[in-house]
């Protein structure tokens, strides 16, 4: 109940200011006063403004898009899809929607396609308090590890509005894309066909999991999971594991090819929810997984574990992006719902079901102590922990598999990444499947 | 008829012309962009405007082995779902046709088969797996009765499951068009066979399979076209497993490389076409429709 | 084989009753019945399993039984709103069923006089049927966008999707007419009958199961098609691409209770516009005696045609 009523008055708070923002930025782009009416007309007429979304349902989800249409006021249109419809969707389409969310991954396959605007970075109001990993530094806390591959610092900047190159992070106001949520992959296993806690990446290729095991069935990732565990049981070394050489690549697919022809995989999963069927119906024991795939398959009763690894973890970033034809009105509906975005009531939503977003201070506001110390801080739960639909998710005493938001975001191992030998990549691993 | 001469002989080109110009739009159109994108250069990670063959010359060099064992598996589970659609259209068709003889009864019977088809076919698709899965029903039996030890993983997430949901979803595509041959049989044919001394499996061989020809090759022709469309059933029923060229098309389509994946797929098109070409010599559907 | 072989000769009611069943019989009948048993097994089990209490999830075993996935379909809590999806889906389905239909009848009438060129049209119909779905698909998206323009499911999409339903429309629509002996329009033309006349008196009625057989398929193959249709519905998707979004997002029980629901509509619209076919045929005076339903309306309009213009030159 107190939670609730927090958050009602936080988000209250939060519609405020993004009014006095924005009635702000308009008196000073009109200049003077003689246009005191301004902001009620601007207010009148974000009535009218539907932003159309596409993107995932690791966001799009029905209860938040009643929190964005009751705090911005402005409709909103969910399309959601998987990330291959949506990046292909995002760059053969880009006028069919307003906002597009892709995975940091693929930006350097989107971004060079000119369909997207730059994001400028100084018109978002809480950019500044987003996490260090979207700064210069690269790294949320100065311990923290860089990470191999692509670290989303890498590709989230460009030089100039209209420029098709990265920039240093930092070092310009544009951005590609405004990071939404991030999070930090490993293994999940069920705990109960496994009789054992697992410790090692290494357990991906061992025999005892014969023909109970499952890749992501993109190449990239299933090669990094696989790196994890070759690097781990110490067959193959690589230089960088998010940007493979070739000959790192052939000895990886040699190493694959015959697992498959032992018939070691039990499948590859494209969606998340083919994970969550995998793990759900027993079909595996050990799988490459997302953490809130875990959450729901504990939900249901199966006693799955994301596994804390010693090698580290496999990490992501998702993010929004904007096409070039977006302007008016809509593009400041857009930067409104930006600077909303990092206000702490999105964070609290998605930490519940395991996600972090950009803005953990804020987040906090938004989350009861137990919460904050369960998904955060690595606490035992002190009361049920629920889901966002206040659906029992977890019983009292139960710590987050990890642990703390340090020890998962703190060790990343390997960032998901598209190497420079994506196309070499994609072409061993036709050859895989056709084994 | 003097008003009507422009009508009277341009009637059949006036007809003709709305089917065709959607085609034109909306085949010849796309195909015509997918030519363009085929020559386009692939740097890598984007595609770029321009003019070169590398994309359909490494279909034929660097990646011939794997583009063969692609289409060796898409031909050997086409053939597989083709025959037993084939044999399942052909044994209903003739129940319907020949067995049944109340005209209702027909009916309720054809309907009976034709109602899952409004079932979702994502759903139907899914629902495989309470069924062959580990745990899934058939397993469960399986275990129960003894048949073996250990569930029977070949079941599910394999070729076997894909054929599975192949007929499941396609076998009503080669039942309706044979259904609809055989339905122009005339009986008494058999019967004048019958009196000629034919047996059986001679008014079979010699009459039903001559005249339900047409009918076979159109039901041949969906059920060729259903599974050279489909990467999304293959891809969550064999879990992944399975390297089709709708596989290929797909993995290199996922990454950007639409040039890769429109030059496989001017191959592809052209490698059915000449399918049905061939398939038109022995059977000339047209004039035998 | 042989010994079943006796049915009726397309006319009326049934002409001859059997004379004992065969062992074939049997064998093609435990066919029948066991090919239904595979074909309404995951129906059963989607039934089934869309009553899962609310923690279940999309396999067995049941934890609990409820309505719980059902209310969830109409007021989503988390992801799945499939409410306008349905409804796009069914307008959709109803524009392609139209379109399909009377273009396949009139490029029917246009090969039954035959025109140069004829054969090319054939060959672009099979091509657009064989054409593996992601190239029409990409194809389409790709010209729009360069020329500046958006798709969505009225546009794009209805296009991706009459690819896929012409060919089958025309295809059954040639089988229809292959089988309409043109003698019988002559006679009309003979008797004074306009164009038109001919059409709407002859032609039409003789062909009508056909074109109900067109019309069914159009509706069914736009109803459930996603592949051809997935890239280009732009910001509001049909119903099979959300629920193929919901089953690769969070695959929940839901999806079981629409495919469920569905199914109960469908069964309802087949009932309904069977009951409504069967009406207007007692009307029209014929009883469903034939296996051939063409046949009998050849011969009806046949009769029709005789009863009203006095007997024809033989």
């Amino acid at each position: 109940m107190s939670d609730d009523k927090k958050a009602r008055t936080g988000k209250a708070v939060s519609r405020r200011t993004v009014l006095k923002g924005s009635a702000a930025a308009a008196g000073l782009a009109v200049g003077s006063g003689a246009v005191s009416g301004f902001p009620t007309i601007w207010a009148q007429n974000i009535k009218d403004v539907t932003l159309r979304f596409v993107g995932s349902g690791v966001t799009h989800q029905a209860p938040w898009k009643a929190m964005i249409e009751k705090d911005m006021g402005f409709k909103v249109d969910f399309t959601v899809t998987d990330f291959d419809t949506i990046k292909n969707r995002g760059i053969t389409q880009p006028r069919s929607y307003d906002l597009l969310e892709p995975t940091a991954n693929n930006l350097r396959a989107m971004w060079p396609t000119n369909v997207f605007q730059a994001i400028d970075s100084t018109r978002l109001k809480h950019w500044d308090e987003a996490i260090d990993l979207y700064h210069a530094e690269g790294k949320i806390w100065p311990d923290a590890s860089f990470g191999q591959g692509q670290n989303p610092s890498l590709v989230l900047y460009t030089d100039k509005q209209g420029g098709r190159k990265f920039a240093k992070a930092g070092s310009s106001k544009w951005l590609t894309m405004v990071p939404s949520q991030h999070n930090a992959d490993t293994l999940g296993y069920n705990r109960d066909l496994t009789g054992r806690t697992l410790e090692t990446w290494a357990e991906l290729i061992s025999d005892e999991w014969r023909g109970r095991v499952a890749l992501q069935l993109l190449p990239e990732i299933a090669l990094m999971d696989m790196g994890m565990a070759l690097k781990a049981s110490g067959l193959v070394a690589y230089e960088d594991m998010g940007n493979m050489t070739r000959d790192e690549i052939d000895k990886t697919f040699a190493i694959m090819n015959d697992l498959k022809r032992q018939k070691h995989f039990r499948g590859f999963w494209l969606t998340f929810g083919e994970s969550v069927n995998l793990m759900l119906s027993k079909e595996v024991v050990l799988q490459s997984m997302w953490s809130p795939a875990v959450t729901v398959v504990r939900a249901q009763g199966v006693n799955a574990v994301y596994a804390d690894l010693k090698e580290g973890y496999r990490a992501w970033t998702i993010g929004f992006m904007l096409p070039k034809h977006l302007d008016g009105l809509k593009l400041d509906a857009a930067y409104a719902f930006f600077d909303w975005l990092y206000t702490g009531s999105s964070g609290a939503y998605f930490a519940k079901q395991g996600y972090y977003m950009p803005t953990p201070q804020r987040t906090k506001e938004f989350l009861s102590e137990d919460e904050w110390g369960f998904w955060y801080e690595g606490k035992a739960a002190k009361g049920v922990i629920k889901d966002p639909l206040g659906n029992d998710l977890e019983q009292p005493g139960r710590v987050r598999d990890g642990g703390t938001y340090k020890n998962r975001m703190g060790r990343v191992a390997v960032w998901n990444s598209e190497p420079d030998e994506l196309v070499y990549m994609t072409d061993k691993f036709d050859e895989f499947q056709a084994i | 008829m003097p008003t009507s001469s422009f009508f009277a002989r341009y009637s059949a080109y006036l007809q003709a012309a709305p089917l065709t110009l959607v085609l034109l739009v909306f085949l010849v159109g796309p195909l015509i962009v997918i030519l363009i994108f085929s020559v386009f250069k692939f740097t890598g990670f984007i595609w770029e405007p321009g003019f070169v063959i590398e994309n359909y010359e490494r279909i034929f060099t660097d990646r011939f082995p794997v583009t063969i064992k692609n289409y060796v598996q898409t031909i050997k589970i086409t053939a597989i779902t083709w025959a037993i659609t084939l044999f399942i259209g052909f044994t209903l068709s003739y129940f319907f046709v020949f067995d049944l003889i109340r005209f209702k009864i027909k009916i309720f019977f054809f309907l009976l088969v034709i109602v899952p088809f409004w079932t979702s076919g994502v759903v139907r698709m899914v629902s495989w797996l309470p069924i062959l899965g580990r745990e899934g029903l058939v397993n469960k039996v399986v275990v129960g009765v003894g048949l073996s030890e250990q569930p029977w993983d070949f079941l599910f997430l394999s070729e076997f499951s894909v054929i599975v949901g192949y007929v499941h979803v396609f076998s009503l595509f080669m039942v309706a068009p044979l259904f609809n041959v055989m339905a122009r049989i005339d009986p008494s044919l058999f019967e004048a066979a019958r009196d000629q001394g034919a047996k059986g499996w001679q008014i079979l061989l010699y009459i039903i399979i001559p005249m339900t020809k047409p009918g076979i090759a159109i039901g041949t022709i969906f059920v060729v076209a259903l599974v050279a469309s489909d990467s999304t059933i293959s891809r969550i029923l064999s879990g992944g497993k399975m390297g089709t060229i709708s596989t290929t098309i797909s993995n290199q389509y996922q990454h950007f490389q639409y040039p890769f994946a429109a030059a496989n797929g001017i191959i592809f098109l052209i490698v059915l076409l000449l399918f049905v070409g061939g398939l038109m010599r022995v059977v000339n559907v047209r004039e035998q429709l | 084989m042989s010994d079943a072989t006796v049915v009726q000769n397309g006319g009326h009611a049934t002409a001859k009753k059997e004379k004992g069943r065969g062992t074939g019989f049997y064998v093609r009948a435990t066919f029948f019945f066991a090919f239904l048993f595979f074909l309404y097994g995951p129906i059963v089990v989607m039934g089934i399993l869309s009553f899962q209490g609310p923690t279940g999830g999309m396999t067995f075993p049941m934890r609990g039984f409820s309505l719980h996935w059902f209310r969830e379909v109409f007021n989503p809590s988390y992801i799945g709103e499939f409410t306008s999806p349905f409804f796009l889906s069914i307008g959709l389905a109803v524009v392609v069923m139209v379109i399909t239909t009377v273009l396949s009848f009139l490029a029917g009438l246009a090969y039954r006089r035959g025109f140069k060129g004829s054969g090319i049209v054939f060959y672009l119909t099979v091509a657009s049927l064989v054409t593996p779905s992601f190239l029409i698909s990409i194809g389409i998206g790709l010209g729009f966008s360069n020329l500046g323009l958006q798709t969505n499911a009225w546009t794009g999409g209805l296009g991706a999707q009459l690819t896929w339903t012409l060919p089958f429309g025309l295809l059954i629509m040639l089988a229809i007419f292959s089988r309409l002996d043109t003698s019988i329009e002559e006679m009309a033309r003979d008797l004074g009958a306009t164009d038109w006349q001919r059409l709407q008196h002859v032609v039409i009625p003789i062909v009508l199961p056909g074109l109900i057989a067109v019309a069914l398929f159009g509706f069914t193959l736009s109803y459930d098609e996603f592949p051809r249709t997935a890239l280009l519905v732009g910001s509001n998707n049909t119903l099979p691409v959300e629920m193929l979004a919901v089953q690769s997002i969070a695959p929940r029980p839901n999806l079981y209770a629409v495919g469920t629901m569905t199914t109960i509509f469908s069964l309802a619209v087949i009932t309904i516009s069977f009951v409504a076919l069967w009406l207007v045929e007692k009307r029209r005076g014929l009883t469903g005696g034939g296996g051939v339903p063409e046949a009998e309306h050849y011969g009806d309009a046949l009769g029709q045609r005789r009863k009203q213009a006095g007997p024809p030159a033989e």
